[in-house]
Protein backbone atom coordinates (compact mmCIF):
# COMPACT_ATOMS: atom_id res chain seq x y z
CA UNK A 1 0.00 0.00 0.00
CA UNK A 2 2.78 2.42 0.91
CA UNK A 3 4.44 1.91 -2.47
CA UNK A 4 1.86 3.68 -4.61
CA UNK A 5 3.76 6.62 -6.02
CA UNK A 6 3.31 8.27 -9.39
CA UNK A 7 5.40 5.65 -11.20
CA UNK A 8 3.17 3.77 -13.65
CA UNK A 9 2.57 0.34 -12.18
CA UNK A 10 3.28 -2.49 -14.61
CA UNK A 11 1.27 -4.93 -12.46
CA UNK A 12 -2.00 -6.59 -13.34
CA UNK A 13 -4.89 -4.35 -14.23
CA UNK A 14 -7.27 -3.87 -11.33
CA UNK A 15 -10.74 -4.53 -12.66
CA UNK A 16 -13.63 -2.69 -11.01
CA UNK A 17 -16.11 -4.64 -8.91
CA UNK A 18 -18.81 -4.46 -11.58
CA UNK A 19 -16.58 -6.46 -13.96
CA UNK A 20 -17.76 -9.66 -12.25
CA UNK A 21 -21.42 -8.69 -12.56
CA UNK A 22 -22.70 -11.00 -15.34
CA UNK A 23 -25.32 -8.58 -16.75
CA UNK A 24 -22.52 -6.14 -17.60
CA UNK A 25 -22.04 -8.31 -20.70
CA UNK A 26 -25.66 -8.07 -21.85
CA UNK A 27 -26.94 -4.87 -23.42
CA UNK A 28 -29.49 -3.61 -20.90
CA UNK A 29 -33.04 -3.19 -22.18
CA UNK A 30 -33.74 -0.29 -19.85
CA UNK A 31 -32.50 2.96 -21.37
CA UNK A 32 -31.18 4.64 -18.25
CA UNK A 33 -29.44 1.46 -17.09
CA UNK A 34 -27.92 1.09 -20.55
CA UNK A 35 -26.66 4.65 -20.30
CA UNK A 36 -24.94 3.78 -17.02
CA UNK A 37 -23.65 0.55 -18.51
CA UNK A 38 -22.08 2.43 -21.44
CA UNK A 39 -20.43 4.82 -19.01
CA UNK A 40 -18.97 1.89 -17.07
CA UNK A 41 -17.69 0.23 -20.24
CA UNK A 42 -16.16 3.38 -21.71
CA UNK A 43 -14.30 4.07 -18.45
CA UNK A 44 -13.15 0.47 -18.30
CA UNK A 45 -11.93 0.36 -21.92
CA UNK A 46 -9.94 3.58 -21.56
CA UNK A 47 -8.43 2.51 -18.24
CA UNK A 48 -7.56 -0.95 -19.54
CA UNK A 49 -6.00 0.30 -22.77
CA UNK A 50 -4.09 2.99 -20.93
CA UNK A 51 -2.80 0.55 -18.32
CA UNK A 52 -1.59 -1.90 -20.95
CA UNK A 53 -0.57 0.83 -23.41
CA UNK A 54 -2.75 -0.59 -26.14
CA UNK A 55 -3.87 1.55 -29.06
CA UNK A 56 -5.75 -0.37 -31.68
CA UNK A 57 -8.83 -2.48 -31.34
CA UNK A 58 -10.20 -4.94 -33.88
CA UNK A 59 -13.72 -5.64 -32.74
CA UNK A 60 -14.13 -9.27 -33.85
CA UNK A 61 -10.82 -10.25 -32.24
CA UNK A 62 -11.15 -8.11 -29.16
CA UNK A 63 -14.36 -9.67 -27.93
CA UNK A 64 -12.62 -12.97 -27.22
CA UNK A 65 -10.09 -11.30 -24.92
CA UNK A 66 -10.22 -9.24 -21.73
CA UNK A 67 -11.68 -6.83 -20.99
CA UNK A 68 -14.49 -7.85 -23.36
CA UNK A 69 -14.40 -11.45 -22.21
CA UNK A 70 -14.41 -12.29 -18.54
CA UNK A 71 -13.27 -15.90 -18.30
CA UNK A 72 -13.89 -16.05 -14.59
CA UNK A 73 -17.64 -15.67 -15.05
CA UNK A 74 -17.76 -16.98 -18.66
CA UNK A 75 -19.24 -13.87 -20.20
CA UNK A 76 -18.40 -12.07 -23.44
CA UNK A 77 -19.64 -8.88 -24.97
CA UNK A 78 -21.32 -9.13 -28.37
CA UNK A 79 -19.68 -7.41 -31.35
CA UNK A 80 -22.69 -5.21 -32.07
CA UNK A 81 -22.73 -4.02 -28.47
CA UNK A 82 -19.02 -3.26 -28.58
CA UNK A 83 -19.61 -1.33 -31.81
CA UNK A 84 -22.14 0.85 -29.99
CA UNK A 85 -19.63 1.44 -27.21
CA UNK A 86 -16.92 2.47 -29.67
CA UNK A 87 -19.41 4.82 -31.32
CA UNK A 88 -19.77 6.42 -27.91
CA UNK A 89 -16.02 6.69 -27.44
CA UNK A 90 -15.72 8.26 -30.90
CA UNK A 91 -18.35 10.82 -29.95
CA UNK A 92 -16.37 11.69 -26.82
CA UNK A 93 -13.19 12.02 -28.85
CA UNK A 94 -11.64 9.01 -27.15
CA UNK A 95 -11.60 6.74 -30.19
CA UNK A 96 -11.57 6.97 -33.93
CA UNK A 97 -12.70 4.44 -36.51
CA UNK A 98 -9.98 3.03 -38.75
CA UNK A 99 -10.03 0.71 -41.74
CA UNK A 100 -12.67 0.63 -44.44
CA UNK A 101 -15.21 3.40 -44.43
CA UNK A 102 -18.42 2.64 -42.53
CA UNK A 103 -17.22 -0.87 -41.78
CA UNK A 104 -16.72 -0.05 -38.10
CA UNK A 105 -14.58 -3.13 -37.63
CA UNK A 106 -11.54 -1.55 -36.04
CA UNK A 107 -10.63 1.58 -34.21
CA UNK A 108 -7.92 3.46 -32.38
CA UNK A 109 -8.45 3.89 -28.69
CA UNK A 110 -7.31 7.36 -27.80
CA UNK A 111 -6.84 7.09 -24.07
CA UNK A 112 -4.75 10.19 -24.45
CA UNK A 113 -5.96 12.79 -26.92
CA UNK A 114 -3.68 13.49 -29.93
CA UNK A 115 -3.36 17.08 -28.70
CA UNK A 116 -1.77 15.83 -25.48
CA UNK A 117 0.70 13.57 -27.31
CA UNK A 118 1.46 16.49 -29.60
CA UNK A 119 2.43 18.80 -26.77
CA UNK A 120 4.56 16.08 -25.15
CA UNK A 121 6.53 15.61 -28.36
CA UNK A 122 6.83 19.33 -28.88
CA UNK A 123 8.12 19.88 -25.35
CA UNK A 124 10.64 17.07 -25.69
CA UNK A 125 11.98 18.49 -28.95
CA UNK A 126 12.24 21.90 -27.33
CA UNK A 127 14.20 20.55 -24.35
CA UNK A 128 16.58 18.60 -26.59
CA UNK A 129 17.13 21.58 -28.87
CA UNK A 130 15.79 19.65 -31.83
CA UNK A 131 13.80 22.45 -33.41
CA UNK A 132 14.46 23.01 -37.10
CA UNK A 133 15.98 19.54 -37.42
CA UNK A 134 14.43 16.89 -39.61
CA UNK A 135 13.59 13.78 -37.59
CA UNK A 136 12.18 10.57 -38.91
CA UNK A 137 8.94 9.41 -37.46
CA UNK A 138 10.55 6.05 -36.73
CA UNK A 139 13.22 7.84 -34.71
CA UNK A 140 10.60 9.70 -32.72
CA UNK A 141 8.79 6.58 -31.64
CA UNK A 142 11.61 4.06 -31.47
CA UNK A 143 14.87 5.98 -31.34
CA UNK A 144 17.27 5.87 -28.41
CA UNK A 145 16.65 9.54 -27.74
CA UNK A 146 13.05 9.00 -26.76
CA UNK A 147 13.56 6.06 -24.41
CA UNK A 148 11.80 6.86 -21.17
CA UNK A 149 9.47 9.34 -22.86
CA UNK A 150 5.76 8.69 -22.59
CA UNK A 151 5.48 8.57 -26.37
CA UNK A 152 8.26 6.02 -26.80
CA UNK A 153 6.86 3.02 -28.68
CA UNK A 154 3.75 4.98 -29.48
CA UNK A 155 1.62 3.31 -32.08
CA UNK A 156 2.34 4.78 -35.54
CA UNK A 157 -1.22 5.81 -36.34
CA UNK A 158 -1.62 7.62 -33.03
CA UNK A 159 1.76 9.26 -33.52
CA UNK A 160 0.72 10.41 -36.97
CA UNK A 161 -2.40 11.98 -35.45
CA UNK A 162 -0.29 13.87 -32.96
CA UNK A 163 2.03 15.15 -35.69
CA UNK A 164 -0.97 16.22 -37.75
CA UNK A 165 -2.08 18.28 -34.79
CA UNK A 166 1.34 19.95 -34.59
CA UNK A 167 1.27 20.65 -38.31
CA UNK A 168 -2.16 22.22 -38.11
CA UNK A 169 -0.92 24.40 -35.25
CA UNK A 170 1.95 25.56 -37.45
CA UNK A 171 4.53 23.97 -35.17
CA UNK A 172 5.64 21.21 -37.52
CA UNK A 173 6.07 20.31 -41.10
CA UNK A 174 5.70 16.75 -42.33
CA UNK A 175 7.72 15.27 -45.18
CA UNK A 176 6.02 12.34 -46.80
CA UNK A 177 8.16 9.26 -47.38
CA UNK A 178 7.45 5.93 -48.98
CA UNK A 179 5.84 4.64 -45.81
CA UNK A 180 4.60 6.08 -42.56
CA UNK A 181 7.84 5.12 -40.89
CA UNK A 182 10.27 6.89 -43.08
CA UNK A 183 8.20 9.99 -43.03
CA UNK A 184 10.11 12.98 -41.72
CA UNK A 185 9.10 15.82 -39.50
CA UNK A 186 10.58 19.21 -38.70
CA UNK A 187 9.46 21.01 -35.58
CA UNK A 188 9.90 24.74 -35.03
CA UNK A 189 9.22 27.33 -32.37
CA UNK B 1 -75.94 -10.31 67.04
CA UNK B 2 -75.17 -9.06 63.60
CA UNK B 3 -75.45 -5.32 63.12
CA UNK B 4 -77.69 -4.36 60.28
CA UNK B 5 -76.25 -2.06 57.65
CA UNK B 6 -77.91 1.27 58.11
CA UNK B 7 -77.78 4.58 56.29
CA UNK B 8 -75.22 5.81 58.77
CA UNK B 9 -72.95 2.90 57.96
CA UNK B 10 -73.14 3.54 54.24
CA UNK B 11 -72.38 7.21 54.71
CA UNK B 12 -69.39 6.41 56.83
CA UNK B 13 -68.11 3.96 54.25
CA UNK B 14 -68.54 6.52 51.47
CA UNK B 15 -66.65 9.10 53.53
CA UNK B 16 -63.88 6.60 54.11
CA UNK B 17 -63.65 5.83 50.40
CA UNK B 18 -63.42 9.52 49.58
CA UNK B 19 -60.79 10.07 52.18
CA UNK B 20 -58.86 7.12 50.87
CA UNK B 21 -58.99 8.27 47.27
CA UNK B 22 -58.01 11.80 48.34
CA UNK B 23 -55.09 10.36 50.17
CA UNK B 24 -54.33 8.26 47.10
CA UNK B 25 -54.30 11.26 44.80
CA UNK B 26 -52.16 13.11 47.26
CA UNK B 27 -49.77 10.21 47.38
CA UNK B 28 -49.55 9.79 43.64
CA UNK B 29 -49.12 13.54 43.23
CA UNK B 30 -46.33 13.47 45.71
CA UNK B 31 -44.91 10.49 43.85
CA UNK B 32 -45.06 12.34 40.55
CA UNK B 33 -43.46 15.37 42.17
CA UNK B 34 -40.68 13.17 43.39
CA UNK B 35 -40.24 11.54 40.02
CA UNK B 36 -40.13 14.93 38.35
CA UNK B 37 -37.41 15.99 40.68
CA UNK B 38 -35.55 12.81 40.02
CA UNK B 39 -35.79 13.18 36.29
CA UNK B 40 -34.69 16.79 36.47
CA UNK B 41 -31.77 15.64 38.50
CA UNK B 42 -31.04 12.88 36.07
CA UNK B 43 -31.10 15.35 33.20
CA UNK B 44 -28.65 17.51 35.06
CA UNK B 45 -26.48 14.54 35.79
CA UNK B 46 -26.72 13.35 32.22
CA UNK B 47 -25.62 16.77 31.04
CA UNK B 48 -22.67 16.72 33.38
CA UNK B 49 -21.89 13.21 32.29
CA UNK B 50 -22.08 14.06 28.61
CA UNK B 51 -19.94 17.13 29.12
CA UNK B 52 -17.35 15.09 30.92
CA UNK B 53 -17.30 12.29 28.38
CA UNK B 54 -17.71 14.29 25.22
CA UNK B 55 -14.54 12.96 23.72
CA UNK B 56 -15.50 9.33 24.39
CA UNK B 57 -18.90 9.93 22.88
CA UNK B 58 -17.39 11.19 19.65
CA UNK B 59 -14.77 8.50 19.41
CA UNK B 60 -16.48 5.42 20.73
CA UNK B 61 -19.50 4.34 18.70
CA UNK B 62 -20.73 1.73 21.17
CA UNK B 63 -20.66 4.27 23.95
CA UNK B 64 -22.35 6.86 21.74
CA UNK B 65 -25.21 4.48 21.00
CA UNK B 66 -25.70 3.82 24.72
CA UNK B 67 -25.77 7.50 25.61
CA UNK B 68 -28.25 8.15 22.81
CA UNK B 69 -30.53 5.41 24.15
CA UNK B 70 -30.30 6.83 27.65
CA UNK B 71 -31.17 10.29 26.37
CA UNK B 72 -34.18 8.96 24.51
CA UNK B 73 -35.43 7.03 27.54
CA UNK B 74 -35.74 10.14 29.64
CA UNK B 75 -37.14 12.21 26.83
CA UNK B 76 -34.07 14.07 25.73
CA UNK B 77 -33.55 13.96 22.01
CA UNK B 78 -30.04 15.06 21.28
CA UNK B 79 -30.72 15.06 17.56
CA UNK B 80 -34.03 16.89 17.47
CA UNK B 81 -32.31 20.11 16.61
CA UNK B 82 -28.77 21.06 15.87
CA UNK B 83 -29.22 24.00 18.18
CA UNK B 84 -30.57 21.97 21.04
CA UNK B 85 -28.37 22.14 24.07
CA UNK B 86 -27.91 18.38 24.11
CA UNK B 87 -26.72 18.15 20.56
CA UNK B 88 -24.27 20.91 21.30
CA UNK B 89 -23.18 19.13 24.40
CA UNK B 90 -22.85 15.80 22.64
CA UNK B 91 -21.16 17.45 19.72
CA UNK B 92 -23.14 15.04 17.55
CA UNK B 93 -24.99 17.69 15.56
CA UNK B 94 -22.05 18.08 13.23
CA UNK B 95 -21.32 14.39 13.25
CA UNK B 96 -24.75 13.40 11.95
CA UNK B 97 -24.93 16.31 9.59
CA UNK B 98 -21.64 15.31 8.03
CA UNK B 99 -22.69 11.66 7.91
CA UNK B 100 -25.96 12.64 6.25
CA UNK B 101 -24.15 14.47 3.48
CA UNK B 102 -21.84 11.50 2.91
CA UNK B 103 -24.75 9.08 2.78
CA UNK B 104 -26.63 11.22 0.27
CA UNK B 105 -23.50 11.59 -1.79
CA UNK B 106 -22.89 7.85 -2.00
CA UNK B 107 -26.54 7.06 -2.72
CA UNK B 108 -26.86 9.67 -5.45
CA UNK B 109 -23.60 8.63 -7.10
CA UNK B 110 -24.63 4.98 -7.31
CA UNK B 111 -28.33 5.47 -8.05
CA UNK B 112 -28.11 4.95 -11.78
CA UNK B 113 -26.29 1.68 -11.24
CA UNK B 114 -28.37 0.14 -8.42
CA UNK B 115 -31.75 1.80 -8.85
CA UNK B 116 -31.40 3.68 -5.57
CA UNK B 117 -31.07 0.62 -3.41
CA UNK B 118 -27.96 -0.19 -1.42
CA UNK B 119 -27.18 -2.86 1.12
CA UNK B 120 -26.77 -1.31 4.54
CA UNK B 121 -23.47 -3.13 5.10
CA UNK B 122 -22.24 -1.99 1.71
CA UNK B 123 -23.10 1.61 2.59
CA UNK B 124 -21.27 1.22 5.88
CA UNK B 125 -18.26 -0.22 4.07
CA UNK B 126 -18.20 2.69 1.63
CA UNK B 127 -18.63 5.24 4.39
CA UNK B 128 -15.74 3.81 6.35
CA UNK B 129 -13.59 3.72 3.25
CA UNK B 130 -14.25 7.33 2.36
CA UNK B 131 -14.12 8.91 5.79
CA UNK B 132 -10.82 10.44 6.75
CA UNK B 133 -8.55 8.42 8.93
CA UNK B 134 -8.90 9.54 12.53
CA UNK B 135 -12.48 10.71 12.11
CA UNK B 136 -15.09 9.21 14.37
CA UNK B 137 -15.93 5.57 13.57
CA UNK B 138 -19.39 4.85 12.20
CA UNK B 139 -21.70 1.98 13.12
CA UNK B 140 -25.02 0.79 11.72
CA UNK B 141 -26.96 2.59 14.43
CA UNK B 142 -25.49 5.91 13.26
CA UNK B 143 -26.75 5.24 9.74
CA UNK B 144 -30.23 4.46 11.04
CA UNK B 145 -30.30 7.68 13.04
CA UNK B 146 -28.99 9.77 10.19
CA UNK B 147 -31.49 8.32 7.75
CA UNK B 148 -34.38 9.07 10.07
CA UNK B 149 -33.03 12.62 10.24
CA UNK B 150 -33.09 12.85 6.44
CA UNK B 151 -36.85 12.38 6.33
CA UNK B 152 -37.70 16.09 6.12
CA UNK B 153 -35.73 16.28 2.87
CA UNK B 154 -38.44 14.14 1.25
CA UNK B 155 -35.83 12.23 -0.74
CA UNK B 156 -37.47 8.96 0.17
CA UNK B 157 -34.51 7.89 2.30
CA UNK B 158 -35.44 4.91 4.40
CA UNK B 159 -34.36 1.46 5.42
CA UNK B 160 -36.26 -1.42 3.87
CA UNK B 161 -35.87 -5.13 4.52
CA UNK B 162 -36.09 -8.09 2.17
CA UNK B 163 -35.84 -11.20 4.22
CA UNK B 164 -32.58 -10.85 6.09
CA UNK B 165 -31.29 -8.11 3.83
CA UNK B 166 -31.36 -4.58 5.17
CA UNK B 167 -31.25 -2.03 2.39
CA UNK B 168 -31.08 1.73 2.23
CA UNK B 169 -33.51 3.10 -0.30
CA UNK B 170 -32.74 6.55 -1.66
CA UNK B 171 -35.57 7.19 -4.08
CA UNK B 172 -39.16 8.07 -3.26
CA UNK B 173 -40.78 4.89 -4.44
CA UNK B 174 -43.08 2.36 -2.91
CA UNK B 175 -42.18 -1.11 -3.99
CA UNK B 176 -45.29 -3.22 -4.46
CA UNK B 177 -45.65 -6.48 -2.60
CA UNK B 178 -44.91 -8.60 -5.68
CA UNK B 179 -41.57 -6.89 -6.15
CA UNK B 180 -40.80 -7.19 -2.46
CA UNK B 181 -41.51 -10.92 -2.63
CA UNK B 182 -39.21 -11.38 -5.61
CA UNK B 183 -36.50 -9.37 -3.85
CA UNK B 184 -36.79 -11.62 -0.83
CA UNK B 185 -36.56 -14.64 -3.12
CA UNK B 186 -33.28 -13.31 -4.53
CA UNK B 187 -31.76 -12.17 -1.24
CA UNK B 188 -29.02 -14.83 -1.13
CA UNK B 189 -28.41 -15.68 -4.78
CA UNK B 190 -28.87 -12.04 -5.88
CA UNK B 191 -30.47 -13.26 -9.10
CA UNK B 192 -33.62 -14.99 -10.32
CA UNK B 193 -35.26 -16.24 -13.50
CA UNK B 194 -38.92 -15.91 -14.40
CA UNK B 195 -39.13 -19.64 -13.91
CA UNK B 196 -37.82 -19.28 -10.34
CA UNK B 197 -40.60 -16.80 -9.63
CA UNK B 198 -43.26 -19.04 -11.16
CA UNK B 199 -42.11 -22.03 -9.13
CA UNK B 200 -41.91 -20.04 -5.91
CA UNK B 201 -45.18 -18.13 -6.09
CA UNK B 202 -47.25 -19.81 -8.82
CA UNK B 203 -48.04 -16.51 -10.53
CA UNK B 204 -49.24 -16.40 -14.12
CA UNK B 205 -47.04 -15.14 -16.94
CA UNK B 206 -48.54 -11.63 -17.08
CA UNK B 207 -48.03 -11.04 -13.41
CA UNK B 208 -44.40 -12.21 -13.54
CA UNK B 209 -43.68 -10.14 -16.64
CA UNK B 210 -45.14 -6.95 -15.24
CA UNK B 211 -43.24 -7.42 -12.00
CA UNK B 212 -39.91 -8.02 -13.76
CA UNK B 213 -40.53 -5.15 -16.17
CA UNK B 214 -41.15 -2.80 -13.26
CA UNK B 215 -37.93 -3.89 -11.64
CA UNK B 216 -35.98 -3.43 -14.87
CA UNK B 217 -37.53 -0.01 -15.41
CA UNK B 218 -36.62 1.20 -11.95
CA UNK B 219 -33.06 0.01 -12.48
CA UNK B 220 -33.07 -2.35 -9.51
CA UNK B 221 -32.35 -5.39 -11.65
CA UNK B 222 -30.09 -5.91 -14.64
CA UNK B 223 -30.69 -8.58 -17.25
CA UNK B 224 -28.18 -11.31 -18.11
CA UNK B 225 -28.91 -13.01 -21.42
CA UNK B 226 -26.11 -15.56 -21.24
CA UNK B 227 -28.81 -18.20 -21.51
CA UNK B 228 -31.12 -16.58 -24.04
CA UNK B 229 -34.05 -18.88 -23.32
CA UNK B 230 -33.89 -18.23 -19.59
CA UNK B 231 -32.48 -14.78 -18.95
CA UNK B 232 -31.39 -14.13 -15.40
CA UNK B 233 -32.29 -10.97 -13.54
CA UNK B 234 -29.65 -9.71 -11.15
CA UNK B 235 -30.18 -7.35 -8.24
CA UNK B 236 -27.20 -5.02 -8.31
CA UNK B 237 -27.69 -3.95 -4.71
CA UNK B 238 -27.41 -7.55 -3.53
CA UNK B 239 -24.49 -8.27 -5.81
CA UNK B 240 -22.03 -5.70 -4.44
CA UNK B 241 -22.31 -7.20 -1.00
CA UNK B 242 -21.99 -10.74 -2.33
CA UNK B 243 -19.00 -9.73 -4.37
CA UNK B 244 -17.19 -8.11 -1.49
CA UNK B 245 -17.71 -11.17 0.69
CA UNK B 246 -16.53 -13.37 -2.17
CA UNK B 247 -13.41 -11.27 -2.58
CA UNK B 248 -12.78 -11.51 1.12
CA UNK B 249 -13.32 -15.27 1.05
CA UNK B 250 -10.89 -15.60 -1.85
CA UNK B 251 -8.29 -13.53 -0.06
CA UNK B 252 -8.33 -15.78 2.94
Amino acid sequence: MSNTTAVPTPGAFQFPEIYNFPPLFTRQPNESTWQEQRRQWCDLILAYYRHNRLYSLTLAEAITEPPFTNRQIHRSLRVDVLRELVDDLVKQGNASWTGAKNAKDSCLVLWRKPEVWASMIYQWANERGLFNTVLTVFELANGDDTVGQEFHNLDSVTLRRALDVLQSQGKAQLFVGTSDEDMGVKLFA
Amino acid sequence: MRRAVGIGGLRRKEAERLAMSKKGTELSQREIEKLREQIAMMKDNLEDFVREHQRDIRNNPAFRVKVQRMCQLIGVDPLSSRKSYMSELLGVGDFYCELGIQIIDICVATRSINGGLMDLDELLRRLIRRRLKGSEPVVEDDIRRTISQLKPLKGGYKIVCFGKRKMVQSVAREMNSDQAKVMTLAQYTCKFTMEDVRVAFGWDEDRIHSCVDDMLRSGIVWMDEYNEAYPEYWVMAFFSQLNSTLTMANAE
